[in-house]
């Protein structure tokens, strides 16, 4: 039940990204210990695929058709289980893109609308950690700063 | 695996030894109490070289020699020198439904012969194993495979340790190539990822079997043409990784050769007035280590702040409001009925009903009332499953509410400290680099030739080491990029055989071996990661405790780890690193290091010795003390060998944790050391029956002596 803290709802769930993103999170997740931290900031895969669900959700971007491409799977979703308030998150983001709190019994659904929402903001991801004269680290830093910023949210 | 006795004839000054160990498990500690020049690293090669022959010896037993240094010549010419080791070893089989555990002896004994000519030529030594029973022994096959099993060669310097050998896993001397690579190696056996190395190789080789059937079917067509590449690319992939190898190997040679003139440059500026020069050279070195970690800390600080919760609460703070607007209209609509639960269980808490009645526990009246408000939480269990987690996600997200609620970012204060931080360094990394180039320039205008010839060779050897970094560098992105076209490849060849009649079988192969070769690399990356963990953070425990360092109140050494390259790393204060030789004592380096060899054997999970040398050397009082009760704890079994010194202040935990003392005596040490002339003509090793409280007429040493009649007087 979910009071366990460890509960993991997401646990046998893949989750695939189009295979056309697969280059952007090889070059911008650190993949061993040498990584050069200020051209990779992403510690895991999952960080770059999180930020761009947070992303889409903040933009009000509508999720993407996973259908139409074709997938290559990136992260377990037993990595979930490392960081619980993920799983809520998720869980809340799911109720307010559905309007429908039934939502929550339906593990799959969430993480597909999830990946929907994630495949619709990495473009804008990578945008920010392209655009600007820094390295992406610093880009990516300064957008999501002027992001934040402002207040009026779509 | 345990120790029980062993049995030396004419290794070296052990001429007639025989040594019996405690294998008790609630006296699992053994004492040999010997002086130094007693034997006590002549036992350790002795131990290792039956279990693993000559490549144990020092030098691989290359012009080492084993018959006594006095052999005379009346004795032979011809001398049979002979270890024998009994140990024990504990199986657990599940026998009708329980576990059993089952204990056998072993007997091994190798034995090798030193012709005394000019050259003292050793014959190939000899190993046998036995299993030991009531009726006797039986002698079986392949004793090495057996040994190499239960005590893996590569992990001969953890279980087999000199006290001060073992500061070669941290001691700044060694090239940092060098110390990883002890470390890795000591892990990688550990874990037995030369298994998994072994299946990868063999589905590699299974890949290719696969490919050439794919050849055959293909005839003139463009699979063959396909298969064939893929077959030229394998020979090329092979040649890549020698390539690659080789590079490293050079790499490391030079980066030792670089090490090595830059103590010899060290050496030179101690003479003279160049002095003062000589210690900013090192300082300003030393405070660019310092600030390089630094950045690379604040740099990895940075790259957390993207997967943390503030950037995620402060994203999507209008998110979670609407979600939460969504959950509060059914909290408040009555919907969420689990939380009757959390509000029954703090009335049973407080012993007071919602209504105001007593529920007492104990109290006959409160009984009924209190069996009341159980069965109604069993009720609310049983409720339905979404109202559960509803009410979970209410209550247990209020925190990602809360932090989004506020109004100001948390990301964004986090994220001015990290940039402020990684500033202030990255300024102060700069100045201090300022500061070297102009210390660099004094040196050079040096006029002391020695130095420039010295600083000349550095150039070259770093030239060279440079050249082989990019080889290497050179070498892992052509097999990076060798790799990926091999896969695009595969896939092409697998489209192929699709089409193909007689392809489907092949294709299913393919498929295997590809499925095969993708778990194993994962399990590999998995294991490596997670053990790697495992070990550090133990043996951050062990030492922590060792030393009694407390991070919490201040201490000057928080923690320690094992980073992901195998380095063992110290922290101080503000996660500033600690090199073991400038900023520990001899005591924290020895823990530091026994703790290291300790959390390995126990991750390990093998039950093994620890034979461990002089392990209390330079250490005193608490650390002492405590290095001792550590180790007693976290070894199967161990037997040290101790000085006199290192027993005193000790005698208590020894009476404690000890199935087993004695003391071993060199008869040479008469009469200068010891007071009784032991009568013996040979240079040899005896033992006698003294515990580290007594002492008879062999072992009473000259300073025991003069100590009580100091005393007595």
């Amino acid at each position: 039940m979910m009071a366990d803290r460890y509960f993991n709802p997401f646990q046998a769930i893949d989750i695939n990204i189009p295979t056309e993103f697969h280059e952007e999170f090889t070059r911008y997740c650190q993949r061993s210990a040498n990584a050069i931290i200020d051209q990779s900031p992403f510690q895991r895969m999952v960080d770059l695929w999180f930020l761009s669900v947070c992303v889409a959700a903040r933009q009000g971007l509508e999720p993407a058709d996973i259908a139409k491409y074709d997938t290559r799977k990136i992260i377990d979703g037993s990595i979930f289980g490392s960081d619980p308030w993920r799983v809520h998150a998720l869980m809340l983001i799911a109720i307010s893109k559905s309007g429908d709190v039934q939502i929550v019994s339906e593990p799959r659904k969430m993480i597909s609308l999830a990946n929907g929402l994630a495949v619709a903001g990495l473009p804008k991801v990578i945008d920010m950690l392209k655009d600007g004269d820094a390295e992406p680290i610093w880009n990516l830093s300064d957008a999501i700063d002027v992001m934040l910023r402002k207040r009026d949210v779509a | 695996m345990k120790l029980l006795r062993a049995e030396f004839l004419n290794f070296r000054m052990l001429r007639d030894l025989e040594l019996t160990f405690s294998s008790k498990p609630d006296r699992k500690l053994t004492v040999i109490r010997a002086a130094n020049e007693s034997g006590k690293t002549t036992i350790l090669h002795g131990l290792q070289w039956a279990f693993y022959g000559d490549p144990a010896l020092p030098g691989k037993g290359e012009g080492f020699r084993l018959h006594p240094i006095d052999w005379k010549a009346g004795e032979g010419n011809r001398v049979e020198i002979t270890v024998t080791v009994d140990f024990e070893l504990t199986s657990y089989r599940r026998a009708s439904g329980q576990m059993r555990e089952a204990r056998q002896r072993y007997r091994l004994v190798r034995s090798t012969s030193e012709e005394l000519d000019s050259r003292s030529r050793r014959s190939g030594s000899t190993v046998k194993l036995y299993k030991l029973n009531d009726s006797g022994a039986s002698s079986f096959g392949a004793p090495e495979a057996f040994v190499n099993d239960e005590l893996p060669p590569e992990l001969r310097e953890v279980f087999f340790t000199d006290g001060d050998r073992a500061l070669s896993f941290i001691e700044a001397n060694a090239a940092v190539s060098d110390k990883r690579q002890r470390v890795q190696r000591a892990i990688r056996s550990l874990l037995g990822l030369g298994v998994i190395d072994d299946a990868i190789k063999h589905v590699h080789k299974s890949a290719m079997e696969v490919n050439k059937k794919a050849k055959q079917v293909g005839g003139d067509g463009e699979l063959n043409a396909i298969a064939t590449d893929l077959d030229d690319m394998e020979d090329k992939r092979e040649e890549l990784e020698a390539q690659l190898e080789d590079a490293n190997q050079q790499f490391r040679a030079f980066d030792e050769s670089v090490n090595k003139i830059d103590r010899k440059i060290d050496a030179a500026l101690q003479k003279g007035d160049k002095e003062k020069l000589r210690k900013a050279i090192n300082d300003t070195k030393e405070n660019i280590k310092q600030l390089d970690t630094q950045l690379e800390a604040a740099n990895k600080e940075h790259s957390e702040l993207f997967g943390s919760r503030s950037i995620a609460t402060d994203l999507l703070a209008p998110v979670f409001a609407d979600a939460f607007e969504r959950l509060g209209e059914l909290h408040e609509q009555g919907k969420i009925p689990s939380t009757t639960i959390p509000v029954l269980h703090e009335c049973l808490d407080a012993e007071v009903c919602v209504c105001g009645e007593a529920l007492r526990a104990g109290d006959p009246g409160s009984d009924k009332r209190r069996a009341h408000i159980h069965k109604l939480i069993d009720d609310n269990r049983r409720a339905d499953e979404i109202q559960e987690i509803i009410t979970e996600l209410y209550y247990g997200a209020k925190e990602l509410q809360g932090e989004g609620d506020t109004g100001s970012s948390a990301w964004l204060n986090e994220y001015t400290k990290v940039v402020e931080r990684h500033d202030d360094l990255q300024e102060l990394r700069e100045r201090t680099g300022r500061e070297f180039r102009k210390l660099e320039k004094d040196l050079e205008s040096l006029p002391d030739t020695d130095i420039q010839g010295l600083r000349e060779t550095r150039r070259q050897y770093k030239a060279r080491r440079d050249s082989y970094l990019s080889k290497k560098s050179v070498a892992e992105t052509r097999l990076e990029r060798l790799r990926k076209d091999q896969d695009e490849m595969e896939a092409q060849r697998d489209r192929f055989l699709r089409e193909q009649k007689k392809g489907t079988r092949i294709l299913a192969e393919s498929q295997v071996t590809q499925d095969v070769k993708k778990v194993l690399q994962r399990a590999y990356e998995r294991i490596t990661h997670e053990e790697l963990q495992k070990v550090s953070e133990l043996m951050n425990n062990i030492f922590l405790e060792m030393i009694g360092a407390d991070p919490d109140q201040g201490a000057i050494i928080q923690r320690t780890e094992i980073s992901s390259e195998f380095d063992i790393i110290v922290y101080g204060p503000n996660g500033r690193t600690l090199n073991p030789d400038r900023d520990l004592n001899g005591a924290s380096r020895r823990a530091l290091t026994l703790a290291f060899i300790l959390a390995l054997t126990k991750v390990s999970e093998v039950e093994a010795p620890n034979v461990i040398d002089t392990p209390l050397g330079m250490t005193s009082g608490f650390v002492k003390r405590s290095i001792l009760r550590s180790a007693v704890r976290e070894s199967a079994q161990l037997i040290l060998f101790l000085t006199h010194d290192e027993i005193a202040g000790c005698e208590e935990i020894i009476d404690e944790n000890a199935g087993v003392v004695f003391t071993l005596t060199n008869p040479a040490h008469y009469p200068k050391m010891l007071v009784n002339d032991p009568g013996v003509v040979e240079r040899k090793v005896l033992r006698c029956t003294c515990d580290h409280h007594k002492d008879c007429q062999l072992c009473q040493r000259r300073f025991d002596m003069e100590t009580d009649l100091d005393v007595a007087s």
